[in-house]
């Protein structure tokens, strides 16, 4: 199968890339919908401008990514991101749960999103696919800037009062549970039989995230998560359109604006 | 020649929010001419970048107006991936008086994923840690190297904040890439 044009790959090879893409995509564009909530709310100037920078960093990242996904299988970006059944989305349930304006609760989910997100773009820069191997080097340098302010905050929690340091480690543990579901796959990727194109992000990649975890925690001075197992089987989650109630709320309101005018030319 | 009257059209296309041509910027990674189809391939500075959508017009746009110039199609592409390096030395001297310092070309500055080991908190109360850069940042306005870190982000994707010391000015550096 030739990866330089998808035109000629069989329809499972190219149903398997684009499930596999929107994996990530619906990722980046649900937290960075999350976070543009804290524009105006953070407790600091410099946090509204970072996080409002990160939302607008992972929202371009989704963009990229809904366009060659797009370009597969013929669709709009717009249409792609915004029109599609809350079971068709494939993002996991830790990037849209609602942080209760809990600042510790925004940097954990951040923090334990954005370890996983770099393993699978080093993993995506192997892609036999060239559009995508070249935007994800160009996206990994961008989000090395979001790690390093996570991996800060993680620390400067830390070595806060009690109270921050407590809400830290509370909130990392809270969030552990939904980490698994970041490396499920959408049946259609788990079942296609070459991923040459899109190399696979599963279970295989979980030592080196919870490798990450504990280093960064430890250097942060926090206890890591004491039950590092992956569950071996779990029921479908996200990644298989299986998600928490909320994302209906979620999407209703990122998509508002879409659904007034769905063919309106921007 | 028409490829001399186009570079001369990008070389006059500012940044939208810098005082600077998009040729000494180094985002135009190649023209191409063709019977009067003209090809422009552009690399942006961040992937997804807000002004990219305008940039495109206005290339197209004032492109087309060439004499002798039938079509122009904008590119935007990924590879070569646009660093800082690529700024021309006109560009940083251009960016420099507006306040903006850029990465030296060659230098030590790339961001760690972890900050580096240091003391947290600093005088200003903004606790942030260097991005593992050996390179010091010079003032824009005074030159001096009295500067620090203030936010890893800024007022655009391409853009930290930091503060000077000596001059009590705050002042923005391109991040490095």
């Amino acid at each position: 199968m030739s990866t330089s044009d998808p035109a000629g790959w069989p329809p499972p090879a190219k149903a398997a890339f684009v499930q596999g893409l929107l994996c990530a995509a619906d990722d980046d564009f649900l937290i960075g919908h999350r976070n543009s909530d804290w524009t105006g709310l953070a407790p600091m100037l410099e946090e509204d401008i970072a996080f409002s920078s990160i939302a607008q960093d992972e929202v371009a990242h989704a963009r990229e990514l809904y366009q060659i996904a797009g370009a597969i299988n013929g669709e709009s970006p717009d249409r792609i991101a915004y029109g599609r059944a809350a079971r068709d989305y494939r993002c996991a349930r830790l990037v849209y749960v609602a942080d209760g304006f809990d600042w510790a609760v925004l940097i954990a989910r951040q923090y334990l999103y954005d370890h996983f997100d770099g393993l699978r773009l080093e993993r995506w820069r192997q892609s036999a696919h060239e559009p995508l191997a070249q935007v994800t080097h160009r996206i990994a340098a961008e989000e090395r800037f979001h790690l390093h302010h996570v991996n800060d905050w993680l620390r400067r929690l830390s070595a806060g009062n009690a109270d921050a340091r407590t809400r830290i480690q509370q909130a990392i543990e809270k969030l552990w549970p939904l980490t698994p579901e970041l490396f499920e796959e959408p049946a259609a990727v788990a079942a296609a039989t070459t991923h040459s194109a899109l190399p696979r992000i599963d279970a295989s990649l979980w030592p080196a995230y919870t490798a990450r975890i504990v280093a960064s925690m430890e250097a942060a001075g926090l206890r890591p998560p004491a039950d590092r197992t992956i569950p071996s089987a779990t029921p479908p989650g996200g990644r298989n359109g299986r998600h928490a109630p909320e994302l209906d709320e979620v999407l209703a309101e990122l998509g508002e604006v879409f659904r007034l005018s769905p063919e309106a030319v921007w | 020649m028409l490829t001399d009257q186009i570079q001369s059209v990008l070389r006059d296309i500012q940044d939208p929010e810098m005082p600077i041509s998009i040729i000494d910027l180094g985002i135009i990674d190649g023209v191409e001419e063709s019977n009067g189809a003209v090809t422009i391939r552009l690399l942006p500075t961040f992937v997804g970048c807000p002004a990219l959508d305008m940039l495109t017009r206005d290339i197209a746009e004032k492109t087309g107006a060439l004499a002798g110039v039938s079509g122009v199609n904008v590119q935007i592409i990924h590879d070569p991936p646009w660093t800082p390096e690529r700024i021309s030395d006109a560009g940083r001297e251009q960016l420099r008086r507006f306040g903006v310092t850029v990465p030296q070309r060659g230098g030590t500055e790339k961001c760690a994923s972890e900050p580096s080991i240091g003391g947290l908190g600093s005088a200003g109360g903004a606790a942030f840690v260097p991005l593992g850069m050996t390179t010091k940042v010079a003032c824009p306005f005074c030159g001096a190297d009295r500067t620090r870190l203030e936010n890893v982000f800024g007022p655009t994707r391409c853009r930290m904040i930091y503060y000077c010391d000596a001059c009590r000015n705050p002042f923005e550096h391109m991040k490095p890439l």
